[in-house]
């Protein structure tokens, strides 16, 4: 298994991309899901960081890990922030997207990215942790 | 990659050259140069996208701010967008909003 810890800030956002790209390869993921994967877990792992820490005032680590077993590659964060349930959040209603730019609400946009642009998302809450994971399937 | 943003102002067009990765730590970068755009009261906006290899939502984020700094009128154009960038306009939605084009000439005509 894979791990990469960094601190809660947006400069780490380059680390984690980075990480989650060198697994998306090892692996032989495609160009796109690669990409997806990225979107996913950069979109989440910024939520995480602007509201889960920053917002509240805390400071914390977010770290992540990354598995395989030949049919899937599966890549986790865990973060001790407040508890945040990304598939219970606002979710963005399908008008919402036809929307035009000056009556956009903005939030959610990330969330909406992340849940549908990997094969499967799951969220958990563990002790007082947050754990948010991202399955890709393999060819 | 590490992200770019270079505004030229011609003739009340704006045109801002994005190249690298668009992320939350990145936008701020991007955001300035429509602050320095709107200064200059353009007619237009016309972003040059094929360099830009990635974009989040604060990518997203900052195309609404441009549009309510700049207001309605000034139309936001996006030249040839990489087929991913591509793929999260289209499914926000966001490709109804911005006026996507292959090249740099149609959006100044």
């Amino acid at each position: 298994m894979e791990q990469l810890t960094v601190p809660g800030e947006l400069a780490s956002l380059k680390l984690i991309a980075e990480f989650v790209l060198a697994e998306a390869s090892k692996v032989g993921l495609d160009k796109k899901a690669s990409y997806r994967l990225r979107l996913a877990i950069d979109e989440i792992a910024t939520n995480i960081i602007l509201y889960g820490f920053h917002e509240s005032a805390q400071k914390g680590d977010l770290h992540l890990s990354a598995t395989t077993d030949n049919s899937k590659l599966e890549i986790a964060i865990e973060d001790s922030a407040i508890p945040f349930d990304p598939i219970n959040a606002r979710q963005v209603e399908a008008t919402e997207l036809e929307r035009p730019l000056e009556e956009r609400q903005v939030g959610g946009l990330g969330v909406y990215l992340a849940i549908q642009g990997v094969d499967q998302f799951r969220y958990e809450r563990v002790s007082d942790r947050n754990r948010n994971i991202f399955v890709m399937n393999l060819a | 990659m590490s992200f770019t943003a270079a505004t030229e102002i011609d003739n009340a067009i704006a045109t801002i050259t994005l190249t690298g990765d668009l992320d939350a730590s990145s936008a701020p970068v991007f955001r300035e140069q429509i602050d320095i755009a709107a200064q200059a009261s353009p007619k237009r906006i016309v972003l040059m996208a094929s360099g830009l290899d990635y974009m989040a939502s604060a990518g997203l984020r900052v195309l609404v701010f441009a549009n309510q700094k700049l207001g309605t009128d000034v139309d936001i154009y996006l030249v040839a967008p990489q087929e991913l960038v591509l793929e999260t306009l289209q499914k926000t939605g966001f490709d109804q909003s911005v006026i996507i084009v292959d090249d740099y000439d149609t959006a100044i005509a």
